[in-house]
């Protein structure tokens, strides 16, 4: 990166041979900055967040029902709650697949669709890209309960717009087939509405990344001759890797906890219990079972999963910013 | 999944429960005649009530008519707050937990006994029969509010599915008279699809278990039995397998349904009804309403029979609706009754259950009913009357509800993953496995 | 602003449609049966049968819509300025200092967004009301801060990283205190990444719906998310009201964007990117 400081002056501000060295704060001033910068956000997060997550994690050692909830009494039953989960082939065989498969799928689509339309987005003029990437808000403002009804009314297997053109083409006859009642079908449409609805957040923030990056650099890359592959790879991913990672880490763990999408699908809230993934596992369990020591294990579960794999992305992205 | 409760969790709750009897209660019913005929009793205090959103399509309207009787009755003001169903359990169970319930509010019945056990509502028992009213109230309200002897919901407003039908389409089938038997609809099923195959005669909601229990009731079957307190599932006795098979044959065998069916709700089932392309539904009274609000030019096409036996008769059908309940928290349990009181009888409650398509909780009321000649309404009374049943009386079956085994039994079928016989056998496990964790 | 196009002009038309076509298509088939006079038996009818502004009249008149968007307005707003404001502090310290237990409290930050919320909904509402932040608008607004704070932190945190530490520096060499550096240098660099995150946490809070339900008890505290949800009743949907009303519920995030994108390109023209 240092190659490109060199090539910005910051508006507002002269350089000039007779300026006198930087102010800098005392070493203690300097040590408790940060801290005093993070601390709303910590106390914000710790009173709201981590306190009601620590109260989640104690449930989940406990059997814990409504006549619990209702007594506020407690009733720990240690680790039983993880033994029953972990041991149940449900979770190895029907939960855990939906869910991984399901994130890894809308994740890499999500991204790579999101790259493609900001890359493409950066090459329209001004009134087209306003155009386009207001269209790519609506995507992202219809609400999520909204966008999951009319993508299953889009593959309504019956009326939908899908069927429809399917059996003009001949392909299939309608009134036979029913791809929501298939694992398979239903979560290729629940992806195709999850990447609907995620991609224009990628889009619109890795296209202000790329709207940050200096002009020049592509310029001087012109000259040497670099091909748009070439440009994308040597400048565009190594300038915005801190962005493409907070990306991809946020989508991850959305897209590891999607819920409604799934859960208002047909079959999604309870009635299939092939298509559940951990979210809407661990809601049922809850809130329609009233196994709340149970949904709250479950949760648990998800986290650790969330935290294991972010903690590897991290690792990775620290070696290199580190270096 | 397997799921044991120690002994010792019932024992605590039994003391949670008896806690919260003693404790939450804090007026002792006996005394509520003491002051009653003041109009001022109440005056500046106020009652919060939870109503359920899209009953009735003009609630606010009535509310505010409601909120007038009440306080010229009491002196207090009335706070009505409408709720959506979406979310409506999460927010009755968060705000047990952290104690702001309202004072009085609209609950499902097949919630009622659920909130009961957990010592949350109050035992109405012994207000009802001071007031008079406990031998005038719909017997199928009654028993779904019972829980331990005591009657823990006010029965307010009763609803109940029947069948009804595109008489358009019945008429180019030429059906002149509704089925009256399994044979007869499976005969009407084969007319309509022999006059025009495009119709789909009858189809088979996979995710509607108020669908299925009628036929498994018409068979002779049950859902579950209890004996000495303990609740043993039934839907893979001989008889309930034959309604199971009655049901699920008339797609799989017959032709009657589509397979977009096999994961309808019952919303999804009526939208398909409005387009004019389905024969006939299983559908509850306040559809006719939704009906005539979504496709006026319909409503004067369709007609309603009562889900009949197998061998001719009324079937049984799932008796819906709501109970008012008071919840033990609540600090004004002499003023939540006058509300309960003023909803459920006379003109408010005849009123609103015109309103709402819905039939009164009151015996007395519903027989206007019963002997009403109008075609979308006699159809359903008669299958309310003669054929009204409830699911299994326990808060265990809202976790059965809850886990929709029997929308998961029907969509295996449908889907044909499983045979009716296994699929009925696991949704018996299932069932047995939360009854038991209870005992 | 020159780019350059690589993409022959067919190509480029081409691709605006398909993002168009491909962005806008859920979008079009809600307002479309918003304005459907027949909306409940649409069918798979490409184009309205007819015109109506009846289903947005029963919205507004009767759902009680106008004053939905008022609290939502409230809330979405608090929370974007605040998040905003809280989140920027964080990353700047998260980005620009190294200091002990650095990455830890990135991790924990992070944290707070992989516990499904679904599962915080009763353990939140019971500390919501030890706080006496139930039945208010501003508590919720804090709730809501607090969703999407850990999101704004790491956003943000991606944006500061990415100014090149020259720049600052260069400041300092010209005798700029840290305060002076912050506000004139990198507060306009990172603009485009606190448009982004405005959005976001716009979204989140405007779209939110079991927590709003569950902690607003005065049906005139609803925001429109469960406004939304009063067309749904127990067994039977109102479609023409459900679409009339998600259409009421998207435009104002599209006017929210619209307006701020104004100053994404503003952000951009202040900060330091031309040569």
């Amino acid at each position: 990166m240092s190659t490109t400081g060199s090539v910005r002056v910051a508006p507002g501000v002269s350089r000039g041979p007779g300026d006198h060295a930087p102010r800098r704060p005392p070493p203690w001033r300097r040590a408790s900055r940060p801290w005093l910068l993070l601390a709303p956000t910590l106390v914000i997060l710790g009173v709201l967040l981590l306190w009601p997550l620590a109260r989640v994690v104690n449930l989940s050692f406990q059997e814990y029902g409504l006549r619990q909830l209702a007594s506020g009494e407690t009733n720990y039953v240690a680790l039983d709650n993880y033994r029953e989960i972990l041991g149940s082939e449900y979770l190895w065989t029907v939960v855990l697949p939906n869910t991984v498969g399901f994130a890894v799928a809308c994740v890499v689509l999500t991204v790579g669709l999101g790259t493609l339309v900001a890359l493409f987005l950066n090459m329209l003029g001004t009134v087209w890209r306003s155009v386009c990437s207001t269209a790519i808000m609506v995507a992202w403002a219809v609400p999520a309960i909204t966008g999951t009804y009319v993508w299953v009314w889009l593959f309504d297997p019956l009326n939908g717009l899908v069927a429809n053109v399917l059996s003009s083409l001949g392909v299939i006859d309608p009134g036979t087939v029913n791809w929501f009642a298939d694992r398979f079908g239903f979560y290729s449409i629940a992806t195709l509405n999850v990447v609907h609805h995620g991609f224009p957040f990628v889009a619109i923030t890795i296209l202000a990344g790329l709207m940050t990056v200096p002009v020049e650099l592509y310029e001087a890359a012109i000259m040497d001759g670099a091909n748009a592959w070439r440009r994308f790879w040597q400048i565009t991913v190594p300038m915005l890797k801190p962005i493409f990672a907070v990306v991809t880490i946020l989508s991850t763990i959305w897209d590891f906890k999607v819920f409604t999408q799934i859960y208002l699908m047909p079959g999604g809230n309870g009635g299939n219990a092939e298509v559940f993934n951990l979210g809407v596992w661990s809601y049922i369990q809850s809130f329609a079972q009233g196994k709340y020591g149970m949904g709250s294990a479950i949760a648990v579960l998800l986290t650790g999963i969330l935290l294991v794999i972010t903690v590897v992305y991290m690792r990775t992205l620290f070696k290199e910013e580190d270096r | 999944m397997k799921r044991r409760f120690p002994a010792l969790v019932a024992g605590v709750a039994v003391l949670a429960l008896a806690a919260c009897g003693s404790g939450g209660n804090g007026s002792d019913p006996t005394d509520a005649g003491t002051g009653s005929g003041a109009g001022t009793q109440y005056e500046g205090e106020t009652l919060t009530v939870w109503i359920m959103e899209g009953t009735n399509p003009d609630a606010s309207a009535f509310f505010d008519g409601v909120a007038e009787d009440f306080t010229a009755q009491t002196g207090a003001e009335l706070d009505v707050q409408f709720q959506p169903w979406a979310g409506a359990h999460d927010k009755f169970v968060t705000s047990i937990a952290g104690g702001t319930v309202p004072d009085v509010a609209e609950v499902g019945t097949t919630w009622t006994t659920e909130f009961a056990e957990i010592g949350a509502l109050a035992d109405l028992t012994d207000r009802i029969d001071e007031a008079g009213l406990s031998d005038d109230l719909v017997e199928g309200l009654v028993e779904a509010g019972t829980f331990d002897g005591g009657l823990y919901g006010m029965p307010w407003y009763a609803g109940v599915r029947s069948i009804i039908y595109n008489t358009e389409l019945f008429e180019a089938a030429g059906i002149t008279e509704p089925p009256t038997s399994w044979d007869e609809l499976i005969a009407a099923v084969d007319a309509l699809k022999a006059s025009n195959p495009d119709v789909i005669p009858f189809p088979i909601a996979g995710d509607s278990q108020f669908g299925v229990f009628p036929f498994v009731w018409g068979a002779g079957g049950d859902i579950a039995t209890e004996a000495d307190g303990t609740w043993t599932a039934t839907l893979d006795s001989p008889e309930a397998i034959e309604g199971l098979e009655y049901y699920t044959g008339l797609a799989l065998e017959h032709g009657s349904s589509t397979a977009a069916a096999s994961t309808w709700n019952e919303a999804d089932a009526l939208q398909a009804f409005i387009q004019g392309n389905v024969g006939m539904i299983v559908a509850g009274n306040w559809t006719v309403g939704r009906i005539a609000a979504d496709a006026p030019d319909m409503a004067e096409t369709i007609g309603a029979f009562p889900i009949p036996t197998r061998d001719g008769g009324v079937a049984g059908s799932f008796l819906g609706g709501s109970h008012l309940g008071i919840f033990n928290e609540s600090p004004n349990q002499d003023l939540a009754w006058e509300f309960v009181n003023l909803m459920t009888t006379g003109d408010d409650a005849t009123a609103w259950a015109e309103e709402s398509g819905y039939f009164p909780g009151q015996a007395s009321a519903l027989e206007a009913y019963v002997a009403s000649d109008d075609p979308l309404v006699a159809p359903f009374a008669q299958q309310m009357l003669e054929g009204g049943r409830s699911v299994p009386v326990t808060g265990l079956y809202g976790q059965i509800q809850g886990a929709k085994t029997v929308e998961a039994m029907l969509q295996n079928i449908l889907t044909e993953r499983s045979t009716v016989e296994e699929a009925a056998t696991e949704a018996v496990t299932v069932m047995n496995e939360i009854f038991s964790s209870g005992s | 602003m020159r780019r350059k196009g690589a993409l022959p002009a067919i190509g480029r038309t081409l691709g605006v449609i398909a993002v168009l076509v491909f962005a806008l298509f859920p979008a079009y088939w809600m307002i479309s049966t918003a304005v459907d006079t027949d909306a409940a038996r649409r069918g798979a009818a490409l184009v309205p049968t007819a015109f109506t502004l009846s289903h947005f009249e029963r919205v507004l008149d009767d759902g009680g819509f106008a004053l939905f968007l008022r609290n939502s307005a409230i809330v979405a707003v608090g929370t974007v300025v605040v998040s905003a404001l809280v989140a920027l502090l964080a990353a700047v310290a998260v980005a620009r200092f190294t200091f002990s237990f650095r990455k830890a409290m990135l991790v924990l930050i992070l944290l707070v967004q992989m516990v499904p919320l679904e599962a915080l909904v009763i353990p939140l509402f019971l500390q919501a009301r030890n706080l006496q932040m139930l039945n208010s608008l501003l508590g919720l607004t804090i709730v809501y801060v607090a969703f999407s704070l850990p999101f704004a932190v790491w956003m943000l945190r991606g944006f500061v990283a990415a100014v090149p530490k020259e720049v600052e520096e260069a400041a300092y060499v010209d005798g700029a205190s840290w305060g002076r550096m912050f506000r004139s240098i990198l507060l306009p660099l990172v603009a485009p990444g606190v448009v982004a995150t405005s959005v976001f946490s716009f979204i989140t809070a405007w779209n939110e719906f079991i927590f709003a339900l569950t902690f607003l008890q005065d049906a005139d505290k609803y925001t429109v998310a469960v406004g939304l949800q009063r067309f749904f009743g127990q067994n039977t949907a109102d479609w023409g009201a459900v679409m009339a009303a998600s259409t009421l519920i998207t435009l104002p995030v599209v006017v929210f964007f619209v307006i701020i994108q104004r100053r994404l390109a503003s952000g951009l023209s202040a900060g330091a990117v031309k040569g």
